[in-house]
């Protein structure tokens, strides 16, 4: 039986979700170096408990430490993302008042996504940007799919009504 | 149009009716420009590889976490077992007796903790517990010692041959190889030999000398010896050597001489010379003197 105790496997679980944990608690609280150290901490504890946890449970594990890393113990801070300048490199031939508006547009949603609920945001985010489908976030979250779909409805919701100015 | 539909919008699950019907409702556009702007997010750099390295390094370098965790475990068990250990040893050699010995030719003085007062002849030992004092006043005597006992509960010294116990007094107990000697100066003293139970008060000796128990009457308040005398009546000449050997630290030998024959008499225990003198002169014998050694011996005139 494989086992995560195994360098190898736990080398795979590690490339595999790392990235995601670190994403996560980015987007939970906007700290990139307690995104960092959530990941080097909730390895820790998998590899602590590595011959109690199967790979296949392994992936929740990780969410579930990196989550609880954190409960009530750091504040928000702002969620800085980069927009990609696909945007405006597919049309170069735009006029500067159009990429002044792109500009302009970016910083809105900035400004949406910081004042999303955290859960609303996470949820969104991984989503969007980590293209995680709901089944995929509602395991990690803990909760049922119907519940990040009403999370997705409602930040979509808010994030158009904030840049929309309604 | 259905419950969250919004979010199945995003994931496409909108029947081609719904879908129809969210284009052309009021939002749609701005809906759509959020759907291309926010693929277009990207999160902060993260390099999996080097998060793994770092990883490795700081939580699985060298060995296993068993073993790296293991130093400080073993540390901590070492150093649990050595105040175990300490912590035994110190309630050990608190709740040993305190004892006090002294040697051929010398003499010591101990203050017990309430402050009664035990002289110790010279060879003798004492031991007692200074935990249970208050409670025991208890002294386990090997030689001969003189108590001036301060007033309190029961005192009690306990030797081989005897038991002697009182409640505040002075007295004197010789226990010494085939002689069992109490004397009372002050006060009431209760001693136990063989089962039996004697009161003697002030004033009077109790001598058992090999089984055969006389009484005498002491002379002065205090034992001689406090006084660097050593003093017999009728005591066999066996035990005045032995003496002699305990003040000066001496051996001493016999020839042609009855060692029985009792001895009335005393010797100065810092000047051996006269000592010596002094037990020959009414027993009737010679000495020689060599080194360490004195050899008694029987002599044909009277000196």
């Amino acid at each position: 039986m494989s086992n995560v105790c195994e360098d190898h496997i736990f080398s795979e679980v590690f490339k595999a979700h790392s990235k995601t944990v670190f994403n996560y608690i980015f987007y939970k609280f906007g700290n990139e170096e307690k995104a960092h150290d959530a990941v080097q901490e909730a390895f820790v504890k998998l590899w602590e408990n590595c011959a109690k946890v199967s790979p296949e449970k392994a992936k929740s594990f990780v969410y579930t430490v990196a989550n609880n890393l954190y409960l009530n113990v750091i504040k928000s801070e702002k969620v800085r993302l980069k927009h990609a300048d696909s945007l405006v490199r597919d049309r170069t031939n735009e006029s500067p008042e159009f990429l002044m508006e792109e500009k302009e547009y970016q910083k809105k949603l900035d400004d949406a996504l910081n004042a999303l609920p955290e859960n609303q945001r996470t949820t969104f985010l991984l989503n969007r940007v980590d293209g995680k489908k709901y089944a995929e976030i509602a395991e990690m979250e803990g909760v049922s799919v119907k519940a990040i779909e009403k999370r997705m409805h409602l930040a979509l919701k808010s994030l158009r009504e904030h840049i929309d100015g309604i | 149009m259905q419950e969250n539909y919004l979010a199945k919008w995003l994931s496409g699950e909108l029947s081609e009716q719904e879908l129809r019907e969210f284009e052309t409702s009021e939002g749609y556009a701005s809906f759509q420009k959020l759907k291309e702007a926010s693929s277009g997010l990207q999160a902060p750099d993260f390099d999996a590889d080097q998060a793994l390295l770092r990883f490795k390094e700081e939580h699985m370098a060298k060995a296993p976490k068993v073993i790296s965790l293991n130093p400080f475990k073993k540390f901590m068990r070492v150093a649990a077992v050595i105040a175990v250990l300490l912590a035994g040893s110190y309630f050990y050699i608190n709740s040993l007796n305190e004892k006090v010995t002294t040697g051929f030719a010398e003499r010591s003085e101990v203050i017990l903790p309430d402050n009664s007062e035990l002289f110790l002849n010279a060879d003798s030992r004492i031991s007692y517990s200074k935990k249970n004092w208050d409670n025991q006043r208890n002294i386990e005597l090997d030689g001969e010692a003189f108590f001036k006992v301060a007033k309190g509960k029961k005192f009690t010294v306990s030797t081989e041959q005897g038991t002697v116990i009182v409640l505040g007094t002075q007295f004197n107990v010789e226990n010494r190889e085939g002689i069992f000697e109490v004397t009372c100066y002050e006060g009431l003293v209760s001693v136990t030999h063989k089962g039996k139970e004697i009161k003697l008060p002030a004033g009077n000796s109790y001598v058992v000398i090999n089984g055969k128990q006389t009484t005498g009457t002491p002379k002065g308040t205090q034992p001689s010896w406090m006084n660097n005398e050593s003093t017999f009546e009728s005591i066999p000449l066996k035990f005045v050597f032995a003496e002699l050997e305990r003040q000066f630290n001496v051996k001493v030998t016999t020839e042609n001489i009855n060692t029985d024959l009792l001895f009335t008499g005393s010797f100065n225990n810092t000047d051996l010379n006269m000592a010596l003198k002094s037990i020959s002169t009414p027993s009737q014998t010679r000495y020689k003197v060599e080194g360490d050694n004195v050899l008694f011996y029987a002599g044909n005139t009277p000196q």
